[in-house]
């Protein structure tokens, strides 16, 4: 059997680590399951210097060392590959996750170490990977949902894997792989009273994907949404849809996974990192939320405080949780169930307040149904947490104006995110010749700059320059409708003007069409 | 034992945290950190490391 080392990369360098990286834990119990040698180095939660990676990969004679996450660890992941390579040079370096997937052929040319990444979803090609390595075997072209490279460097991409069918097939992810003593000492967030108390937080997955189609979201496989197309050279390449395969986990699987959470590791808060739970309820027809709110009582999981109506305290038993929620599609007599079930607060992404943007965003929301939301769910018992974002394609002083009033109307006080083209979403192909325009035609530099969109990268809005967006940002901060109006007689004579600061294009990884990738039989 | 790596097998050796804690546990790491989600007013953040004037007009 091979011997495996994980690596968890470094997210977030400005916050404490937060989050047991869901997807490695995962792949981790399915190599485990498959009777290989597995060993976690979570370097996102000891923090130590970067070159601790030569030690680990010294420690044992690897047969493959992977690596993955999000595109925000990309800078973490090229430092870290390099020093795979060098210090364990007989080890397959495996990638995968969203960074990846996004831009395979480019992370190939940016990162040489990597030997093979797994595309998309993981759960079977990660799996077959590893078999081939046991193997001996480094021919990789015919393994589907993988890039791998010929004798020169060159990458190649194999035909698409298909989705799983059924997600309670998976086991429970690896946990104990994991230092969570760091996690749970990071449990306490600012979302809700319940939250803010917790000792032992631990997420939670319930579901892959949602059905709308946000412009600024990526989903990179895992929801059906991605096939694999010869492009204009002849070479496979991904293409991203508004396909859907969606899947969801039977209420029976997670409430028994938190069961189990709750037995082995004594959590207290479970937060589900599910896209959209509302979405998700939808496609059952209303009925797997309810479902799942049942059974978690019935497991008594329920905590005290919400079972016998009283003040959350120091006291409480049980296992809050929390999620995110949808503007048009929350109902109020199942926020009624998951309030009585635990849930505290409920993450909306309303994202703006204005007709025009809402209605260009694929959000499948409306301004009026925006405000509502948050009265709707306060009502449930639920804290409503709302995401803002400025800088959108269509922004303007009006648009800008109306988000400040309804903010000042629901009493809720943001300091709103930056419209942000992370690679993937529809935004990032509309606007990649734009964004390479303003990062020198350097696209590395430009996802070596990503965050967590608080920061201006790239500006995609079509009339603010970075400098008019930090200024608004601050001005939606202050709710200040006067310096807004001052800015507006200053600037929108001026912005006549002016040309568009950037432009949309078509693009051949985009495919505004509902074509859904395969799914298993 | 370590813990900085877990788990299905003992590895063949073992890796110890660094005795040198990085730069983010310093006490002069921290300050910075403080200081710079203050800065405002005439709370200001001096970079010692990185000064390039070498005196000459």
């Amino acid at each position: 059997m091979a011997k495996i080392l994980f690596i968890n990369p470094v997210v977030r360098e400005e916050d404490v680590p937060r989050h047991i990286p869901y997807g490695i834990a995962l792949l981790a119990a399915i190599a485990m399951k498959e009777g290989h040698l597995v060993q976690v180095y979570d370097a996102n939660a000891h923090r130590l210097p970067l070159d601790t990676i030569i030690e680990v990969c010294q420690a044992d004679d690897w047969d493959a060392i992977c690596i993955g996450g999000l595109t925000t660890t990309y800078n973490y992941i090229k430092k870290a590959c390099k020093l795979i390579k060098e210090s364990a040079p007989n080890a397959q370096l495996i990638a995968g996750g969203g960074f990846l997937t996004s831009m395979p052929h480019e992370i190939f040319e940016w990162i040489p170490e990597i030997d093979v990444g797994c595309i998309g979803e993981s759960f079977v090609t990660f799996p077959e990977v590893l078999k081939k390595i046991d193997n001996k075997d480094v021919n990789y072209s015919d393994v589907l949902g993988v890039i791998h490279r010929d004798l020169t460097g060159k990458s190649f991409l194999t035909n698409i894997r298909p989705n799983i069918k059924d997600l309670d097939t998976l086991p429970w992810p690896a946990w104990h792989l994991f230092p969570l003593d760091i996690y749970f000492a990071n449990s306490s967030n600012l979302f809700s009273e319940e939250s803010f108390t917790s000792k032992r937080r631990m997420d939670i997955n319930g579901s892959f994907g949602c059905g709308l189609t946000c412009k600024y979201c990526w989903h990179l496989g895992t929801t059906g949404d991605m096939l694999v197309e010869e492009n204009d050279n002849g070479e496979n390449d991904v293409v991203f849809t508004y396909g859907r395969n969606i899947r969801y986990h039977s209420a029976d699987y997670i409430v028994s996974m938190v069961k189990h959470l709750h037995n082995e590791y004594d959590i207290d808060f479970a937060a589900f990192i599910d896209e959209n739970l509302m979405t998700m309820d939808v496609a059952s027809k209303g009925t797997w939320l309810k479902e799942l709110c049942k059974k978690w009582i019935e497991a008594g999981l329920q905590p005290t405080c919400r079972q016998q109506g009283i003040p959350h305290d120091e006291n409480c038993k049980g296992v809050h949780w929390n999620g995110t929620s949808h503007a048009g599609l929350h109902r109020p007599e199942t926020l009624k169930l998951m309030y009585e079930a635990g849930c505290t607060h409920l993450v909306y992404g309303l994202e703006s307040f204005d007709p025009t943007v809402l209605r260009n965003l694929g959000k499948g929301s409306n301004a009026r149904k925006n405000k509502q939301s948050i009265a709707t769910c306060l009502a449930s018992g639920i804290k409503p947490i709302p995401n803002i974002i400025i800088g959108f394609p269509e922004e303007s002083f009006e648009s800008v104006r109306n988000t400040i009033e309804a903010l000042v109307e629901l009493g809720i006080t943001a300091k709103p995110h930056f419209a942000t083209a992370y690679p993937g979403s529809e935004w990032y192909y509309a606007y990649k010749d734009s964004i390479m325009e303003q990062y020198n035609q350097d696209l590395e530099a430009y996802i070596m700059d990503l965050g967590d969109a608080s920061k201006i990268t790239a500006t995609i809005s079509h009339e603010f320059s970075p400098m008019q967006l930090l200024g608004l940002q601050q001005i939606v901060y202050l709710k200040d409708l006067r310096l807004l109006d001052l800015s507006e007689q200053h600037w929108a004579p001026v912005q006549e003007k002016l040309t568009p600061v950037i432009q949309p294009k078509m693009s051949f990884n985009l495919k505004t069409v509902k074509e859904a990738g395969p799914l298993a039989s | 034992m370590s813990d900085i790596l877990k788990g299905n097998f003992t590895p063949k050796k073992q890796v110890t945290k660094p005795d040198d804690t990085i730069d983010d546990d310093s006490i002069e790491s921290k300050f910075k950190k403080a200081a710079l989600n203050s800065i405002g007013g005439s709370m200001v953040y001096v970079e010692r490391t990185d000064l390039t004037w070498d005196g000459e007009e």
